[in-house]
Protein backbone atom coordinates (compact mmCIF):
# COMPACT_ATOMS: atom_id res chain seq x y z
CA UNK A 1 0.00 0.00 0.00
CA UNK A 2 1.58 3.49 -1.15
CA UNK A 3 -0.28 5.53 1.94
CA UNK A 4 2.37 3.90 4.03
CA UNK A 5 5.47 4.96 1.91
CA UNK A 6 4.42 8.54 0.85
CA UNK A 7 6.49 11.09 2.19
CA UNK A 8 6.17 14.84 1.59
CA UNK A 9 9.11 17.24 0.28
CA UNK A 10 9.22 18.45 3.80
CA UNK A 11 9.61 14.63 5.41
CA UNK A 12 12.11 14.15 2.65
CA UNK A 13 14.02 17.69 3.93
CA UNK A 14 13.76 17.00 7.65
CA UNK A 15 15.67 12.92 6.94
CA UNK A 16 18.52 15.28 4.98
CA UNK A 17 18.44 17.47 7.92
CA UNK A 18 18.77 15.17 10.66
CA UNK A 19 21.49 12.95 8.66
CA UNK A 20 23.73 16.59 8.16
CA UNK A 21 23.14 16.91 11.91
CA UNK A 22 23.92 13.46 12.69
CA UNK A 23 27.22 13.19 10.43
CA UNK A 24 28.70 16.34 11.57
CA UNK A 25 28.59 14.81 15.23
CA UNK A 26 29.98 11.81 14.07
CA UNK A 27 32.78 13.82 12.29
CA UNK A 28 33.77 15.42 15.27
CA UNK A 29 33.92 12.64 17.63
CA UNK A 30 36.19 10.92 14.48
CA UNK A 31 38.40 13.90 14.24
CA UNK A 32 39.10 14.09 18.21
CA UNK A 33 39.69 10.53 18.12
CA UNK A 34 42.05 10.35 15.81
CA UNK A 35 43.81 13.69 17.10
CA UNK A 36 43.84 11.79 20.59
CA UNK A 37 44.89 8.18 19.57
CA UNK A 38 47.52 7.25 21.84
CA UNK A 39 47.52 9.73 24.16
CA UNK A 40 44.60 8.10 26.36
CA UNK A 41 45.84 5.97 28.92
CA UNK A 42 46.13 6.33 33.01
CA UNK A 43 48.76 8.17 32.92
CA UNK A 44 47.23 10.61 30.95
CA UNK A 45 44.69 10.46 32.92
CA UNK A 46 46.31 10.80 36.55
CA UNK A 47 49.40 12.87 35.44
CA UNK A 48 49.64 16.24 35.81
CA UNK A 49 50.82 19.15 32.90
CA UNK A 50 54.35 18.82 32.13
CA UNK A 51 56.34 20.87 30.25
CA UNK A 52 56.96 17.62 28.26
CA UNK A 53 54.03 16.22 25.95
CA UNK A 54 54.92 12.86 26.57
CA UNK A 55 54.64 13.13 30.38
CA UNK A 56 51.70 15.21 30.59
CA UNK A 57 48.25 14.52 31.88
CA UNK A 58 44.97 16.05 33.07
CA UNK A 59 44.51 15.02 36.46
CA UNK A 60 44.31 18.38 38.03
CA UNK A 61 42.20 19.83 34.80
CA UNK A 62 39.49 16.38 35.46
CA UNK A 63 39.30 16.67 39.32
CA UNK A 64 38.95 20.37 39.03
CA UNK A 65 35.91 19.98 36.22
CA UNK A 66 34.69 17.44 38.99
CA UNK A 67 34.64 19.89 41.59
CA UNK A 68 33.08 22.46 39.61
CA UNK A 69 30.11 20.29 38.26
CA UNK A 70 29.06 19.43 42.10
CA UNK A 71 29.01 23.08 42.93
CA UNK A 72 27.49 24.19 40.62
CA UNK A 73 25.37 21.70 40.97
CA UNK A 74 24.36 22.15 44.61
CA UNK A 75 24.84 26.15 44.11
CA UNK A 76 22.14 26.26 40.98
CA UNK A 77 19.86 23.25 41.52
CA UNK A 78 18.28 24.86 45.02
CA UNK A 79 18.80 28.31 44.16
CA UNK A 80 16.79 27.87 40.63
CA UNK A 81 14.48 25.25 41.51
CA UNK A 82 13.30 27.76 44.79
CA UNK A 83 13.31 30.34 42.70
CA UNK A 84 10.89 28.88 39.72
CA UNK A 85 8.60 27.43 42.77
CA UNK A 86 8.68 31.11 44.36
CA UNK A 87 7.67 32.55 40.74
CA UNK A 88 5.10 30.07 40.12
CA UNK A 89 3.11 29.59 43.21
CA UNK A 90 3.80 32.40 45.71
CA UNK A 91 4.45 35.47 43.67
CA UNK A 92 1.83 37.98 42.91
CA UNK A 93 1.29 38.34 39.28
CA UNK A 94 1.93 41.82 39.17
CA UNK A 95 3.53 43.61 36.11
CA UNK A 96 6.73 44.35 38.01
CA UNK A 97 7.35 40.52 38.18
CA UNK A 98 6.41 39.64 34.80
CA UNK A 99 9.37 41.71 34.28
CA UNK A 100 11.57 40.42 36.50
CA UNK A 101 10.51 36.61 35.36
CA UNK A 102 11.14 37.38 32.02
CA UNK A 103 14.84 39.78 32.72
CA UNK A 104 15.88 36.34 34.50
CA UNK A 105 14.98 34.31 31.58
CA UNK A 106 16.81 36.55 29.10
CA UNK A 107 19.95 35.55 30.84
CA UNK A 108 19.93 32.22 29.89
CA UNK A 109 20.71 33.73 26.59
CA UNK A 110 23.89 35.61 27.85
CA UNK A 111 26.97 34.73 26.44
CA UNK A 112 29.40 32.74 29.33
CA UNK A 113 31.98 35.06 28.98
CA UNK A 114 29.99 37.54 30.14
CA UNK A 115 29.73 36.01 33.93
CA UNK A 116 33.09 35.21 33.91
CA UNK A 117 33.58 39.25 33.61
CA UNK A 118 30.74 39.32 36.62
CA UNK A 119 31.98 36.65 38.38
CA UNK A 120 35.50 37.84 38.64
CA UNK A 121 34.10 41.66 39.99
CA UNK A 122 31.74 39.62 41.99
CA UNK A 123 33.49 36.28 43.68
CA UNK A 124 37.49 37.10 42.50
CA UNK A 125 37.99 40.39 43.73
CA UNK A 126 34.72 41.67 45.10
CA UNK A 127 34.71 38.56 47.92
CA UNK A 128 38.28 38.45 47.70
CA UNK A 129 38.02 34.84 46.43
CA UNK A 130 40.81 34.89 44.51
CA UNK A 131 41.13 32.50 41.30
CA UNK A 132 39.90 29.12 43.66
CA UNK A 133 38.16 26.45 42.81
CA UNK A 134 34.91 28.12 44.40
CA UNK A 135 35.13 31.34 43.11
CA UNK A 136 34.85 29.37 39.30
CA UNK A 137 31.49 27.08 40.69
CA UNK A 138 30.05 30.13 42.20
CA UNK A 139 30.42 31.91 38.96
CA UNK A 140 28.96 28.57 36.88
CA UNK A 141 26.34 28.22 38.79
CA UNK A 142 25.32 32.51 37.92
CA UNK A 143 25.83 30.62 34.33
CA UNK A 144 23.45 27.44 35.17
CA UNK A 145 21.03 29.57 37.27
CA UNK A 146 18.64 31.06 34.17
CA UNK A 147 18.50 27.79 32.50
CA UNK A 148 17.46 26.13 35.72
CA UNK A 149 15.14 28.67 36.49
CA UNK A 150 13.08 28.41 33.25
CA UNK A 151 12.84 24.66 32.63
CA UNK A 152 11.75 24.59 35.90
CA UNK A 153 9.29 27.03 36.03
CA UNK A 154 7.99 25.31 32.52
CA UNK A 155 8.07 21.77 34.56
CA UNK A 156 5.98 23.03 37.01
CA UNK A 157 3.93 25.03 35.01
CA UNK A 158 2.82 21.79 32.85
CA UNK A 159 1.67 20.18 36.75
CA UNK A 160 -2.40 19.50 35.48
CA UNK A 161 -4.16 22.48 37.84
CA UNK A 162 -6.73 19.66 38.28
CA UNK A 163 -4.03 18.16 40.36
CA UNK A 164 -3.44 21.18 42.40
CA UNK A 165 -7.41 21.73 43.03
CA UNK A 166 -7.82 18.02 44.29
CA UNK A 167 -5.06 18.70 46.82
CA UNK A 168 -6.33 21.94 48.11
CA UNK A 169 -9.88 20.58 48.32
CA UNK A 170 -8.46 17.79 50.51
CA UNK A 171 -7.10 20.44 53.18
CA UNK A 172 -3.80 20.30 52.15
CA UNK A 173 -1.75 23.57 52.63
CA UNK A 174 0.28 25.33 50.10
CA UNK A 175 3.51 23.78 51.02
CA UNK A 176 2.40 20.07 51.49
CA UNK A 177 0.42 21.49 48.03
CA UNK A 178 3.99 21.73 46.61
CA UNK A 179 6.07 19.24 48.19
CA UNK A 180 3.61 16.16 47.67
CA UNK A 181 2.07 17.18 44.36
CA UNK A 182 3.93 19.72 42.15
CA UNK A 183 7.28 18.94 42.52
CA UNK A 184 7.28 15.32 42.62
CA UNK A 185 4.96 15.58 39.25
CA UNK A 186 7.76 18.63 37.92
CA UNK A 187 10.62 16.48 38.98
CA UNK A 188 11.49 14.43 35.52
CA UNK A 189 11.15 18.43 33.60
CA UNK A 190 13.63 19.51 36.38
CA UNK A 191 15.97 16.96 36.34
CA UNK A 192 16.57 17.18 32.28
CA UNK A 193 16.77 20.98 32.39
CA UNK A 194 19.72 20.67 35.33
CA UNK A 195 21.49 18.15 33.30
CA UNK A 196 21.54 20.63 30.80
CA UNK A 197 22.61 23.26 32.52
CA UNK A 198 25.20 21.79 34.25
CA UNK A 199 26.62 20.51 30.95
CA UNK A 200 26.66 24.06 29.67
CA UNK A 201 28.31 25.06 32.70
CA UNK A 202 30.95 21.55 32.64
CA UNK A 203 31.69 22.74 29.15
CA UNK A 204 32.10 26.24 29.26
CA UNK A 205 35.98 27.55 29.39
CA UNK A 206 35.54 31.47 28.46
CA UNK A 207 34.24 32.53 32.23
CA UNK A 208 36.74 30.41 33.80
CA UNK A 209 39.65 32.22 31.81
CA UNK A 210 37.95 35.53 32.34
CA UNK A 211 38.65 34.87 36.61
CA UNK A 212 41.55 33.50 36.00
CA UNK A 213 41.73 29.58 35.56
CA UNK A 214 45.56 28.12 35.12
CA UNK A 215 46.45 25.73 32.81
CA UNK A 216 49.67 24.63 35.00
CA UNK A 217 48.80 23.26 37.86
CA UNK A 218 50.58 20.12 39.21
CA UNK A 219 48.59 19.01 41.74
CA UNK A 220 45.23 17.56 41.43
CA UNK A 221 42.74 20.59 43.72
CA UNK A 222 41.69 18.93 47.11
CA UNK A 223 39.17 21.65 48.11
CA UNK A 224 37.30 24.71 47.01
CA UNK A 225 40.01 26.81 47.62
CA UNK A 226 42.54 25.55 45.66
CA UNK A 227 43.54 27.15 42.62
CA UNK A 228 41.21 27.25 39.88
CA UNK A 229 41.96 24.50 36.79
CA UNK A 230 39.59 22.78 34.49
CA UNK A 231 39.24 20.70 31.49
CA UNK A 232 37.82 22.85 29.06
CA UNK A 233 40.51 25.62 30.17
CA UNK A 234 43.05 23.07 29.62
CA UNK A 235 42.01 22.15 26.17
CA UNK A 236 42.24 25.54 25.44
CA UNK A 237 45.91 26.30 26.61
CA UNK A 238 46.95 23.09 24.88
CA UNK A 239 46.08 23.98 21.59
CA UNK A 240 47.52 27.48 21.75
CA UNK A 241 49.63 28.02 18.68
CA UNK A 242 52.69 28.18 20.76
CA UNK A 243 52.45 24.56 21.82
CA UNK A 244 52.38 22.49 18.87
CA UNK A 245 53.19 19.29 20.41
CA UNK A 246 50.18 19.68 22.42
CA UNK A 247 47.50 19.48 20.14
CA UNK A 248 47.05 15.27 20.53
CA UNK A 249 46.57 16.18 24.72
CA UNK A 250 43.81 18.88 23.83
CA UNK A 251 41.98 16.57 21.50
CA UNK A 252 42.61 13.78 24.30
CA UNK A 253 41.28 16.12 27.26
CA UNK A 254 38.24 17.12 24.78
CA UNK A 255 37.78 13.20 24.57
CA UNK A 256 37.29 12.69 28.11
CA UNK A 257 35.43 15.67 28.40
CA UNK A 258 32.36 14.21 26.10
CA UNK A 259 32.91 11.35 28.09
CA UNK A 260 31.81 13.26 31.32
CA UNK A 261 28.91 14.94 29.56
CA UNK A 262 27.97 11.68 28.18
CA UNK A 263 27.91 10.59 31.64
CA UNK A 264 26.06 13.59 33.26
CA UNK A 265 23.16 13.21 30.34
CA UNK A 266 23.16 9.25 31.16
CA UNK A 267 22.48 9.97 34.81
CA UNK A 268 20.32 12.83 34.40
CA UNK A 269 18.19 10.25 31.64
CA UNK A 270 18.53 7.47 34.27
CA UNK A 271 17.88 9.78 37.63
CA UNK A 272 14.39 10.76 35.53
CA UNK A 273 12.99 7.36 34.19
CA UNK A 274 13.49 6.75 37.90
CA UNK A 275 11.58 10.03 38.93
CA UNK A 276 8.68 9.66 36.03
CA UNK A 277 7.73 6.07 37.59
CA UNK A 278 8.01 6.49 40.99
CA UNK A 279 5.20 7.53 43.09
CA UNK A 280 5.44 10.98 44.76
CA UNK B 1 -17.06 43.71 26.99
CA UNK B 2 -20.87 43.93 29.19
CA UNK B 3 -22.00 40.74 30.63
CA UNK B 4 -25.81 40.55 29.74
CA UNK B 5 -27.63 42.38 32.12
CA UNK B 6 -29.94 39.46 33.98
CA UNK B 7 -33.60 39.81 33.43
CA UNK B 8 -35.36 42.20 36.69
CA UNK B 9 -35.37 38.67 38.58
CA UNK B 10 -39.25 38.11 39.01
CA UNK B 11 -40.34 38.82 42.78
CA UNK B 12 -39.18 35.83 44.31
CA UNK B 13 -42.17 34.02 45.85
CA UNK B 14 -40.19 33.29 49.42
CA UNK B 15 -37.95 30.43 48.61
CA UNK B 16 -39.39 27.34 50.76
CA UNK B 17 -37.30 28.19 54.27
CA UNK B 18 -36.12 24.09 55.11
CA UNK B 19 -36.06 25.58 58.58
CA UNK B 20 -40.08 25.99 58.36
CA UNK B 21 -40.28 21.89 58.58
CA UNK B 22 -40.99 20.66 61.98
CA UNK B 23 -38.36 17.58 61.10
CA UNK B 24 -35.48 19.76 59.96
CA UNK B 25 -32.65 20.06 62.73
CA UNK B 26 -30.96 22.91 62.81
CA UNK B 27 -28.87 24.15 59.87
CA UNK B 28 -25.37 22.74 59.55
CA UNK B 29 -24.60 25.56 56.80
CA UNK B 30 -26.25 28.96 56.65
CA UNK B 31 -25.49 30.78 53.46
CA UNK B 32 -26.52 34.79 54.04
CA UNK B 33 -26.53 36.73 51.32
CA UNK B 34 -22.98 35.09 49.98
CA UNK B 35 -22.11 37.08 46.32
CA UNK B 36 -19.40 36.00 44.34
CA UNK B 37 -17.74 38.08 41.70
CA UNK B 38 -15.01 37.11 39.60
CA UNK B 39 -13.34 40.46 38.76
CA UNK B 40 -16.41 42.96 37.38
CA UNK B 41 -18.50 39.42 36.49
CA UNK B 42 -20.56 38.60 39.50
CA UNK B 43 -21.43 34.79 39.71
CA UNK B 44 -23.33 34.34 42.02
CA UNK B 45 -25.85 37.06 43.55
CA UNK B 46 -27.14 37.06 47.12
CA UNK B 47 -27.64 33.92 48.01
CA UNK B 48 -29.28 32.72 51.21
CA UNK B 49 -30.31 29.02 52.16
CA UNK B 50 -29.60 26.67 54.91
CA UNK B 51 -28.59 23.11 54.71
CA UNK B 52 -29.43 21.01 57.51
CA UNK B 53 -27.09 18.51 58.32
CA UNK B 54 -27.14 14.62 57.15
CA UNK B 55 -28.98 15.63 54.27
CA UNK B 56 -28.08 15.38 50.76
CA UNK B 57 -28.98 18.59 49.00
CA UNK B 58 -28.91 19.19 44.85
CA UNK B 59 -28.31 22.09 43.05
CA UNK B 60 -29.64 22.09 39.80
CA UNK B 61 -29.76 25.13 36.71
CA UNK B 62 -28.52 25.56 33.80
CA UNK B 63 -24.98 25.41 32.71
CA UNK B 64 -23.05 28.87 33.91
CA UNK B 65 -25.77 29.23 36.15
CA UNK B 66 -23.30 29.32 39.46
CA UNK B 67 -23.50 25.60 40.61
CA UNK B 68 -20.10 25.18 40.81
CA UNK B 69 -19.47 28.86 42.16
CA UNK B 70 -22.08 28.20 44.89
CA UNK B 71 -20.03 24.99 45.27
CA UNK B 72 -16.61 26.26 45.58
CA UNK B 73 -17.75 29.24 47.72
CA UNK B 74 -18.78 26.48 50.52
CA UNK B 75 -15.09 25.43 51.37
CA UNK B 76 -13.82 28.73 50.05
CA UNK B 77 -11.94 26.82 46.73
CA UNK B 78 -13.28 30.12 44.66
CA UNK B 79 -10.07 31.88 46.81
CA UNK B 80 -7.65 29.86 44.02
CA UNK B 81 -9.27 31.92 41.52
CA UNK B 82 -7.27 35.40 40.57
CA UNK B 83 -9.73 38.15 40.77
CA UNK B 84 -12.25 36.20 42.93
CA UNK B 85 -14.25 38.34 45.77
CA UNK B 86 -16.70 36.90 47.50
CA UNK B 87 -19.18 38.67 50.00
CA UNK B 88 -22.13 38.13 52.52
CA UNK B 89 -21.95 35.38 55.00
CA UNK B 90 -21.05 31.70 55.42
CA UNK B 91 -21.97 29.91 58.43
CA UNK B 92 -20.72 26.33 59.60
CA UNK B 93 -22.27 25.19 63.07
CA UNK B 94 -22.49 28.85 63.47
CA UNK B 95 -18.70 29.87 62.61
CA UNK B 96 -18.29 32.33 60.27
CA UNK B 97 -15.68 30.90 57.33
CA UNK B 98 -15.07 33.84 55.87
CA UNK B 99 -13.22 35.54 58.58
CA UNK B 100 -9.55 36.28 57.74
CA UNK B 101 -8.34 34.69 60.92
CA UNK B 102 -10.14 31.31 59.72
CA UNK B 103 -7.19 28.88 57.60
CA UNK B 104 -8.94 27.44 54.21
CA UNK B 105 -7.05 24.72 54.52
CA UNK B 106 -8.83 23.77 58.01
CA UNK B 107 -12.00 24.76 56.55
CA UNK B 108 -11.51 22.11 53.07
CA UNK B 109 -10.50 19.57 55.92
CA UNK B 110 -14.15 20.02 57.51
CA UNK B 111 -15.74 20.71 54.22
CA UNK B 112 -14.63 18.18 50.67
CA UNK B 113 -15.41 19.02 47.48
CA UNK B 114 -15.08 15.94 44.64
CA UNK B 115 -14.57 17.92 40.92
CA UNK B 116 -16.39 16.82 37.23
CA UNK B 117 -13.38 15.52 36.28
CA UNK B 118 -11.33 13.05 38.65
CA UNK B 119 -7.96 14.82 38.48
CA UNK B 120 -5.93 11.59 40.21
CA UNK B 121 -2.58 12.11 41.84
CA UNK B 122 -0.07 10.01 39.95
CA UNK B 123 0.90 6.79 42.24
CA UNK B 124 -1.06 4.24 43.54
CA UNK B 125 -4.66 3.95 44.30
CA UNK B 126 -3.08 4.02 48.29
CA UNK B 127 -0.83 6.96 46.74
CA UNK B 128 -4.17 9.02 46.22
CA UNK B 129 -6.21 8.01 49.10
CA UNK B 130 -3.22 8.68 51.65
CA UNK B 131 -2.47 12.32 50.47
CA UNK B 132 -4.80 14.08 52.08
CA UNK B 133 -4.72 12.46 55.83
CA UNK B 134 -0.60 12.98 55.40
CA UNK B 135 -1.65 16.54 54.59
CA UNK B 136 -3.17 16.87 57.52
CA UNK B 137 -1.43 14.87 59.76
CA UNK B 138 -2.94 12.14 60.24
CA UNK B 139 -0.59 9.32 62.81
CA UNK B 140 -2.89 6.79 62.63
CA UNK B 141 -3.05 3.60 60.12
CA UNK B 142 -3.24 4.35 57.21
CA UNK B 143 -3.77 1.40 55.39
CA UNK B 144 -6.52 0.32 57.50
CA UNK B 145 -8.14 3.95 57.02
CA UNK B 146 -7.84 3.67 53.24
CA UNK B 147 -9.41 0.08 53.50
CA UNK B 148 -12.19 1.81 55.26
CA UNK B 149 -12.96 4.38 52.74
CA UNK B 150 -12.75 2.47 49.94
CA UNK B 151 -14.72 -0.09 51.07
CA UNK B 152 -17.20 2.71 51.72
CA UNK B 153 -16.98 4.32 48.06
CA UNK B 154 -17.37 0.93 46.93
CA UNK B 155 -14.01 -0.26 44.88
CA UNK B 156 -11.57 -2.07 47.91
CA UNK B 157 -13.44 -5.29 46.30
CA UNK B 158 -13.21 -4.60 42.61
CA UNK B 159 -9.11 -3.58 43.29
CA UNK B 160 -8.95 -7.07 44.71
CA UNK B 161 -8.35 -6.02 47.79
CA UNK B 162 -4.69 -4.19 46.82
CA UNK B 163 -3.99 -0.61 47.52
CA UNK B 164 -1.23 -0.46 45.01
CA UNK B 165 -3.39 -0.71 41.98
CA UNK B 166 -2.26 2.28 39.74
CA UNK B 167 -4.62 4.99 39.82
CA UNK B 168 -4.16 5.51 36.06
CA UNK B 169 -5.33 1.70 35.61
CA UNK B 170 -8.68 2.75 36.67
CA UNK B 171 -11.91 3.53 34.77
CA UNK B 172 -13.79 6.33 35.13
CA UNK B 173 -16.40 5.30 37.59
CA UNK B 174 -14.08 4.09 39.36
CA UNK B 175 -11.96 7.15 39.24
CA UNK B 176 -14.34 9.30 40.36
CA UNK B 177 -14.85 6.61 43.16
CA UNK B 178 -11.33 6.89 44.17
CA UNK B 179 -11.88 10.77 44.09
CA UNK B 180 -15.08 10.18 46.67
CA UNK B 181 -12.56 7.65 48.85
CA UNK B 182 -9.89 10.29 48.59
CA UNK B 183 -12.39 13.28 49.49
CA UNK B 184 -14.12 10.86 52.39
CA UNK B 185 -10.21 9.78 54.09
CA UNK B 186 -9.86 12.93 55.26
CA UNK B 187 -13.09 12.32 57.59
CA UNK B 188 -15.13 15.59 56.25
CA UNK B 189 -18.61 16.77 57.69
CA UNK B 190 -19.47 17.79 54.38
CA UNK B 191 -19.02 16.76 51.10
CA UNK B 192 -19.12 18.99 48.47
CA UNK B 193 -19.85 16.82 44.54
CA UNK B 194 -19.26 18.83 41.49
CA UNK B 195 -21.13 17.30 38.85
CA UNK B 196 -19.34 13.90 39.75
CA UNK B 197 -21.49 11.99 37.52
CA UNK B 198 -21.46 14.07 34.34
CA UNK B 199 -18.73 11.33 32.21
CA UNK B 200 -20.38 8.77 33.98
CA UNK B 201 -22.66 6.14 32.20
CA UNK B 202 -25.73 5.05 33.93
CA UNK B 203 -24.58 1.71 35.97
CA UNK B 204 -21.40 4.47 37.50
CA UNK B 205 -23.99 7.17 37.97
CA UNK B 206 -26.05 4.40 40.45
CA UNK B 207 -22.86 3.18 42.10
CA UNK B 208 -21.96 7.11 43.04
CA UNK B 209 -25.74 7.72 44.53
CA UNK B 210 -25.50 4.63 46.57
CA UNK B 211 -22.33 5.27 48.08
CA UNK B 212 -23.81 8.59 48.64
CA UNK B 213 -26.69 7.17 50.87
CA UNK B 214 -24.59 4.82 52.36
CA UNK B 215 -22.76 8.08 53.75
CA UNK B 216 -26.06 9.22 55.69
CA UNK B 217 -26.41 10.55 58.17
CA UNK B 218 -22.61 11.24 59.40
CA UNK B 219 -22.13 13.45 56.16
CA UNK B 220 -24.05 16.05 54.38
CA UNK B 221 -23.31 16.34 50.84
CA UNK B 222 -23.85 19.09 48.44
CA UNK B 223 -24.44 17.76 44.83
CA UNK B 224 -24.65 20.25 41.85
CA UNK B 225 -25.82 18.11 38.95
CA UNK B 226 -27.37 19.04 35.33
CA UNK B 227 -28.65 15.33 35.79
CA UNK B 228 -32.27 16.19 37.08
CA UNK B 229 -33.51 12.74 37.23
CA UNK B 230 -30.27 12.09 39.67
CA UNK B 231 -31.03 15.02 41.30
CA UNK B 232 -34.86 14.10 41.97
CA UNK B 233 -34.22 10.45 42.84
CA UNK B 234 -31.22 10.94 45.74
CA UNK B 235 -31.52 14.30 47.37
CA UNK B 236 -34.08 15.34 50.06
CA UNK B 237 -33.96 19.17 49.25
CA UNK B 238 -33.16 21.22 45.83
CA UNK B 239 -32.31 24.12 45.28
CA UNK B 240 -32.32 26.33 41.52
CA UNK B 241 -30.32 28.62 40.45
CA UNK B 242 -30.07 30.48 37.43
CA UNK B 243 -28.09 33.47 36.12
CA UNK B 244 -26.35 33.19 39.61
CA UNK B 245 -29.98 33.74 42.22
CA UNK B 246 -31.52 31.19 43.79
CA UNK B 247 -34.50 31.08 42.60
CA UNK B 248 -36.20 28.33 44.81
CA UNK B 249 -35.41 26.21 47.24
CA UNK B 250 -37.46 23.21 49.04
CA UNK B 251 -37.68 19.70 50.00
CA UNK B 252 -36.82 18.13 46.56
CA UNK B 253 -40.33 16.34 46.13
CA UNK B 254 -42.15 20.00 46.25
CA UNK B 255 -40.06 21.69 43.93
CA UNK B 256 -39.97 18.81 41.45
CA UNK B 257 -44.22 17.82 41.52
CA UNK B 258 -45.27 22.04 42.47
CA UNK B 259 -42.35 24.23 42.03
CA UNK B 260 -43.40 27.57 43.88
CA UNK B 261 -41.71 29.58 40.54
CA UNK B 262 -42.93 29.62 36.99
CA UNK B 263 -38.82 29.86 36.38
CA UNK B 264 -38.29 26.80 37.58
CA UNK B 265 -41.52 24.95 36.37
CA UNK B 266 -40.28 25.88 32.94
CA UNK B 267 -36.91 24.88 33.80
CA UNK B 268 -37.36 21.23 34.73
CA UNK B 269 -40.14 20.89 31.64
CA UNK B 270 -37.30 21.57 29.72
CA UNK B 271 -38.92 25.17 28.23
CA UNK B 272 -36.34 27.65 29.16
CA UNK B 273 -36.71 30.28 27.17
Amino acid sequence: MKRFRHHGPVSAAGSVAASVTLATAMTLIAILLVEARGVLDFGFLLGTPSRFAAQAGIGPALAGTLWLTLLTAALACPVGVGAAVYFEEYAPRTRAMLAIESAVANLAGVPPLVFGVAGLALFVRGLGLGSTVLAGGLTLAMLALPTVLVTSKDAIRQVPPGVRAAAYALGATRWEVIRRQVLPAAAPGIVTGLTLALARAAGAAAPLLVIGAASFITYAPGTPGDPLTSLPTQVFAWSAPSQPGFTALAAGAGVVLLALLLVLHLAGLALRRRLAGAAP
Amino acid sequence: MSAPVPPPPPPAPPATPPRDGPHLPAPLLSLGDLSVRFGDRPALSGVTLDIPPGRIVAVIGPSGCGKTTLLRALNRMNEMIPGARTSGSLLFDGTELYRRETDPAEVRRRIGMVFQEAALFPGSVFDNVAFGPRASGFGGDLHALAEEVLTAAGLWAELGENLDVPAASLSAGQRQQLCIARALAVRPQVLLLDEPTTALDPTATARIESLMHAQLPHLTIVIATNDLRLAARASNLTAFLDRGELVEYGPTETLFTNPAHPHTESYLTGRIP
